[in-house]
């Protein structure tokens, strides 16, 4: 059975939840403009903690959201600023939280000739600051370089320039043309791969070289990319970008800056015939200061060979002579001194050794040794005399101290019976002990019959 | 010494031949030392030149073909 529709609206209805809706929404958006290329001025720039970037792109009429995520923008060879024309690249997508609808921006280069400018002096500004454009770090060309690399069109009027200044300089060169395009979205990355290959396969200085054309057409050589490139490539690099008044950071950050292509030839390899000209100058002047030196040399030789002392020898030989004779004359003198005072010496000597004092000497000698004698004589009998004297007082000391004499003066000694030990203590005898008791002429044999403790010469 | 100098390259040769016309011009060398460095001078000088012809000319175009590596051939110019 089938509801009436009052309202027009279909029976089965179909209900989108609004996430739904912005999710389909969202899904054509992105379908219908993928890849496309959009050109405004921009506004309300707000970058947020210097990553995501979110702006609108305006014209005259009507504008639109933009956001550039940060791996877009860190490839933006310029900063992003409010009033500046961008060409931007990506896709229109939908913010679905919010139902809003923008550009996802992948890409964007600066439009227009102020955008350029501004871009140009940006980066210019950036690289001087990061020291890319000191002359410390410019490398010297080479005078003859092997291999000569050419980053350029291989189609244009350019490489045939360089060609012909080079053949008229230098006949037998070896170029190496990596052709590039000079403008247009990919040539950056070109030029810079080109650069890389031409130090792989050995050149040895490169030229960059393209003709004139707009700040647009040149943009390719503004850019950090390319910048960054040239910087750190290892062998020299001469810009030739453009005409003489073309300036571009190719120009600045490269080893050498060539007005056009054709002067960058004709400073890439020296000119053959004033090389060879320059050599045999070198070599000129070097045999110059050989001939100089050996001229100068003969001359003094000369001067030395006419001096007076080679044309006349004799006189160095007269004042030799001279000198010999002043020499000997001198020996002789020293000799005969040293004769006289020898001489001299030796007559003193021998007068002294004269016979007649010699026998007077020994006369003296035999008198004074027979006195000698006799007073020797005298003396010994005088210590004779003297020793007996000194025996027989030592006798009679002896004699008055010995026992036998104190016997003699009344006293006598006391012995036991065997005649071993004298008796000098009471306290050495007992009574009834038999004694002798020697006196001067004999012993008396006795027996203690009482022992008496008191001293001779005592009162008690 | 004829064998060292044939390695130079031709910026190291006429470096030293430009030394030697500088040393030459002391006046302290000996006349024995200035004969031998002109000696040496006049060899530096012919390396020189040989080095100038000995290049042969060639003008090629470098690409780099697609299994990555580097390959040449002689440039073709439209006239």
């Amino acid at each position: 059975m089938e509801i009436e529709n009052f309202t027009g609206m279909p029976l089965t209805r179909e209900i989108y939840t609004v996430s739904r809706l912005n999710f389909e929404i969202r899904q054509n958006l992105e379908a219908g403009f993928a890849g496309i290329l959009v050109e405004g001025e921009v506004s309300n720039f707000y970058c947020h903690n210097n990553k995501h970037c979110y702006f609108d792109l305006k014209d005259e009429y009507s504008k639109i959201k933009v956001v550039m995520f940060s791996e877009a923008g860190r490839k933006l060879d310029f900063r992003i600023e409010d009033g500046l024309h961008l060409i931007l690249s990506g896709y229109v997508s939908v913010y679905e939280k919010r139902g809003e609808y923008q550009i996802i921006a992948l890409s964007a280069e600066p439009a227009g000739k102020g955008a350029l400018l501004l871009a140009f002096e940006q980066l210019k500004a950036k690289l001087d600051q990061k020291g890319y454009f000191d002359a410390a770090h410019k490398k010297p060309l080479p005078v003859i370089p092997e291999r000569i690399g050419a980053v350029t069109s291989s189609g244009g009027a350019v490489i045939k320039d360089i060609i012909t200044v080079l053949t008229s300089r230098y006949e037998n060169f070896h170029l190496i043309v990596r052709n590039v395009n000079v403008q247009g979205p990919t040539s950056k990355e070109e030029i810079c791969a080109a650069i890389d290959d031409l130090c792989e396969y050995g050149a040895d200085v490169i030229i960059i070289a393209r003709g004139g054309g707009s700040l647009e057409d040149l943009w390719a050589f503004n850019t950090e990319t390319v910048a960054e490139k040239i910087y750190h490539c290892p062998v020299p690099v001469i810009s030739a970008v453009g005409h003489e008044t073309d300036y571009t950071i190719c120009d600045f950050v490269s080893d050498v800056r060539a007005a056009t292509p054709s002067v960058a030839a004709g400073m890439v390899i020296a000119d053959k015939k004033e090389i060879v000209r320059n050599i045999g100058l070198l070599l000129k002047n070097a045999k110059k200061s050989v001939d100089d030196r050996i001229f100068l040399l003969k001359k003094e030789l000369n001067f030395l060979a006419s001096s007076r002392i080679f044309k006349n020898p004799e006189i160095l030989l007269a004042a030799r002579r001279q000198d010999f004779d002043f020499l000997q004359r001198r020996l002789n003198e020293r000799a005969n001194e040293i004769f006289k005072s020898r001489k001299q010496l030796f007559e003193r000597t021998s007068d002294v050794f004269s016979m007649n004092r010699v026998s007077d000497r020994i006369t003296l000698k035999r008198i004074m040794t027979s006195n000698l004698y006799a007073r020797t004589g005298t003396a010994i009998k005088a210590r004779c005399a003297d020793l007996k004297n000194s025996v027989k007082t030592a006798i009679a000391a002896l004699q008055s101290n010995s026992p036998v004499s104190v016997l003699e003066k009344g006293f006598c000694l006391t012995m036991d019976i065997d005649e071993k030990k004298i008796i000098r203590s009471v306290k050495s005898a007992q009574t009834g002990d038999k004694i002798k008791v020697f006196l001067k002429d004999g012993a008396l044999l006795s027996e203690v019959l009482e022992i008496i403790s008191k001293k001779i010469g005592y009162k008690e | 010494m004829s064998a060292e100098i044939e390695k130079l390259s031709f910026e190291q040769a006429l470096s030293r031949l430009e030394g030697i016309v500088k040393d030459l011009e002391d006046e302290k060398i000996t006349l024995d030392d200035s004969i031998e460095k002109f000696e040496l001078g006049v060899k530096l000088s012919s390396h020189c030149l040989e080095k100038l012809n000995e290049a042969e000319k060639k003008i090629e175009e470098l690409t780099r073909s697609e299994d990555g590596s580097l390959t040449t051939k002689d440039l073709k110019l439209d006239d």
